[in-house]
């Protein structure tokens, strides 16, 4: 199995606001704690790849104190600099949030050439709360997901210029300068909650997907629901199509690893993910059919899980490194999933880093069968 | 108790309620008064046959892909009154309603014996942002739309079903496709008021906090030519559902008057 370190970049802080996101005022972002958050992050990034790590995963996010990376071709940027051998995983830019999305195709193949072609580029619609501080027409998100992601694989693959003349988009001369370095794409991944029509339009490209914080009885269906698409469109998909983003928390004992567990990975969903709730349901950024499905089975606000119930449900893998390799069997064996991407958090700084020492001493070695496996090798592209 | 008609429309399904007796007026509800025929459509139905269809999207009308702009959404009210036989009628719109009224008079004002505007939105108004509902539960809706929070309850859901609630979807979804951004306005619009050549009332609550009388209320009457100016001081966003009696009565004056100085 791969591993990839996962950063939202978060801005920790307890607050009685009713929404950590789009309206929580930016007075209480503190630069000087920034600095030191952002030149921390960054660190932990780059020991990942010292201590083994496959990938390195950024993400974007907007007007919220979850993830402080509304930029995440900034942080891949820095990473490409200061880093040589791991993948660069951008997961992902959130394509319909850009008036120009042909400054992503850009981005992405100054990043893939800037660092000899490690670069994964994630594509994503971008969270609800996204098209409350963008400005972006929720109603118009899919359509504008499906053609800019057109217009970024042909600018990616086709010998410029041409004129692109789309429903959203339009160009007379697309001819980027750089082109990407690998071919004939960088590989293209899909971070979603587990949308039928992400799915399919995923399984169609053999676009690898990424399930997100997701209790994981409904990873392994929409993997289910992945593969039987991918049997439709023609090919078996290889397990490194199927990616699981879950926090991981590793300590010397079950007994800290719990508590740890319980005082920061919980604050992710219950303070990070705290959310005004017209901020969750912008209209139209689902299909109706998708609403009746959500309808019908309710999940609970991440704002409102308790420990008990994630641990129960599997948001999250937490306890000594023999518990750990035992939880990770399910996603490697059962779930067949070929890549965990997952970020920790000891509660400081250098209690991270001695997290991320003991995950890749006693847990990483004992999944490194594919130790010689390129997993962006055919897939994603 | 209206009558419920199954229309299409060059195509589109259109579902509408009629009633009443006399000079035809059509009225485009506002967001979330599709299907609702209440006291103030009662009490123009004395005086008009009135017509309220429900707009794609909204009540019992399936949503329609092709509307994407709210003058999408006038020239399928101008082909609604062509299907119809209706050569001239009269024509009032609240809110959302009285947005795409206007879009249909700064195109077709010949069509129209006069025009009823109750605290429209749709202009860009100087020094005015429109509080983004969308972005709201539904206490600050209430509180933002209603001088009277229990004016509210007329258009409160039966129920939480799914049914009801994928309603709301589908209406929000078809509102914000016209009007998430620019929210609540088409930036061409306010130029062309004055090809509005209709009589027309402009009928305001004093207690507006989604736009205000001063200036919404009067930006509208001040760039609509001749434009009467009639101000409810019992209402909020809706005179039309906080003081219904008040707010048909002046409606009948205003159209027996015109019709008078004709």
């Amino acid at each position: 199995m791969k591993f990839y370190y996962f950063h939202l970049m978060p801005y920790v802080m307890d607050h009685d606001e009713p929404s950590s996101w789009v309206t929580l005022s930016n007075r209480l972002y503190d630069p000087k704690v920034g600095h030191t958050l952002y030149n921390q992050y960054l660190d932990q990034l780059e020991y990942a790849e010292t201590l083994g790590w496959d990938g390195l995963c950024v993400n974007e996010h907007h007007q919220n104190c979850y993830g402080t990376m509304p930029s995440p071709n900034v942080m891949a940027a820095m990473l490409a600099r200061r880093t040589s051998r791991a993948k660069i995983a951008i997961l992902g830019n959130g394509l319909p949030l850009r008036e120009n999305p042909l400054r992503i195709a850009e981005e992405i193949a100054m990043l893939d050439v800037v660092s000899g072609g490690r670069v994964v580029s994630g594509f994503v619609r971008g969270i609800s709360a996204e098209y409350f501080s963008t400005g972006a027409n929720p109603t118009q998100s899919r359509e504008r997901f499906y053609e800019a992601a057109e217009l970024i694989l042909r600018a990616w693959t086709e010998e410029g210029p041409f004129p692109f003349d789309g429903k959203y988009y339009r160009y007379h001369y697309v001819n980027p300068w750089p082109r990407p370095l690998q071919k004939p794409h960088p590989p293209v991944w899909c971070p979603s909650q587990g949308s039928s029509e992400t799915v399919e339009w995923a399984a169609k490209r053999r676009f690898p997907y990424l399930m997100v914080f997701t209790p994981i009885k409904r990873i392994a269906q929409i993997y289910g629901e992945y593969r039987e698409a991918c049997e439709r469109f023609g090919y078996t998909a290889s397990r490194y199509q199927l990616t699981v983003n879950v926090p991981i928390v590793v300590a010397p004992t079950d007994a800290r690893a719990r508590e740890l567990a319980q005082q920061h990975v919980m604050w992710v969903f219950n303070t990070g993910l705290r959310m005004h709730p017209p901020f969750w349901r912008p209209p139209g950024y689902m299909t109706e059919a998708s609403l009746r499905r959500l309808l019908a089975n309710p999940p609970k606000l991440p704002s409102e899980l308790t420990f008990e119930e994630a641990d129960r449900e599997g948001y999250i893998v937490y306890g000594s490194p023999a518990t750990v390799r035992d939880k990770l069997r399910v996603f490697s064996d059962e779930l067949k999933a070929g890549i965990v991407c997952s970020g920790m958090n000891g509660g400081s700084h250098e209690k991270t880093l001695e997290m991320m020492e003991l995950f890749a001493r006693e847990v990483m070695p004992h999944f490194r069968e594919d130790a010689h496996v390129d997993e962006t090798a055919g897939v994603g592209r | 108790m209206p009558e419920r008609r199954e229309l299409s429309v060059r195509g589109t399904p259109v579902h509408m309620l009629e009633d009443g007796a006399g000079p035809p007026l059509l009225f485009l509800h506002g967001a979330g008064g599709a299907g609702r025929w209440l006291p103030f459509q009662e009490r123009l139905a004395k005086t008009f046959t009135v017509r309220m269809p429900s707009h794609p999207g909204h009540g019992g009308s399936p949503a329609a892909e092709w509307i994407e702009h709210v003058s999408d959404l006038a020239f399928h009210y101008l082909d609604l009154l062509d299907g119809l036989g209706l050569a001239r009628v009269h024509l009032a719109g609240a809110s959302f309603g009285g947005w795409i009224a206007a879009e249909i008079a700064v195109m077709a004002s010949h069509r129209l014996a006069s025009l009823v505007l109750i605290d429209p939105v749709g202009i860009k108004v100087d020094g005015w942002i429109y509080p983004f509902l969308f972005g709201m539960d539904i206490p600050e809706i209430v509180a933002t739309v209603f001088h009277d929070p229990m004016a509210a309850l007329a258009l409160a859901p039966p129920d939480q079903s799914v049914e009801t609630l994928a309603l709301q979807y589908r209406q929000g979804a078809a509102l914000a496709r016209v009007a998430w951004n620019p929210y609540l306005y088409d930036p061409l619009l306010r130029r062309r008021l004055v090809r509005i050549a209709a009589p027309t009332l402009v009928c305001w609550g004093a207690h507006d906090r989604l736009a205000p009388l001063a200036p919404c209320g009067e930006t509208w009457a001040r760039e609509i030519p001749g434009a009467r100016l009639r101000v409810f001081a019992d209402s909020g966003h809706v005179p039309h559902l906080e003081e219904p009696g008040a707010v048909a009565e002046a409606v009948s004056e205003f159209c027996r008057e015109t019709k008078e100085a004709r």
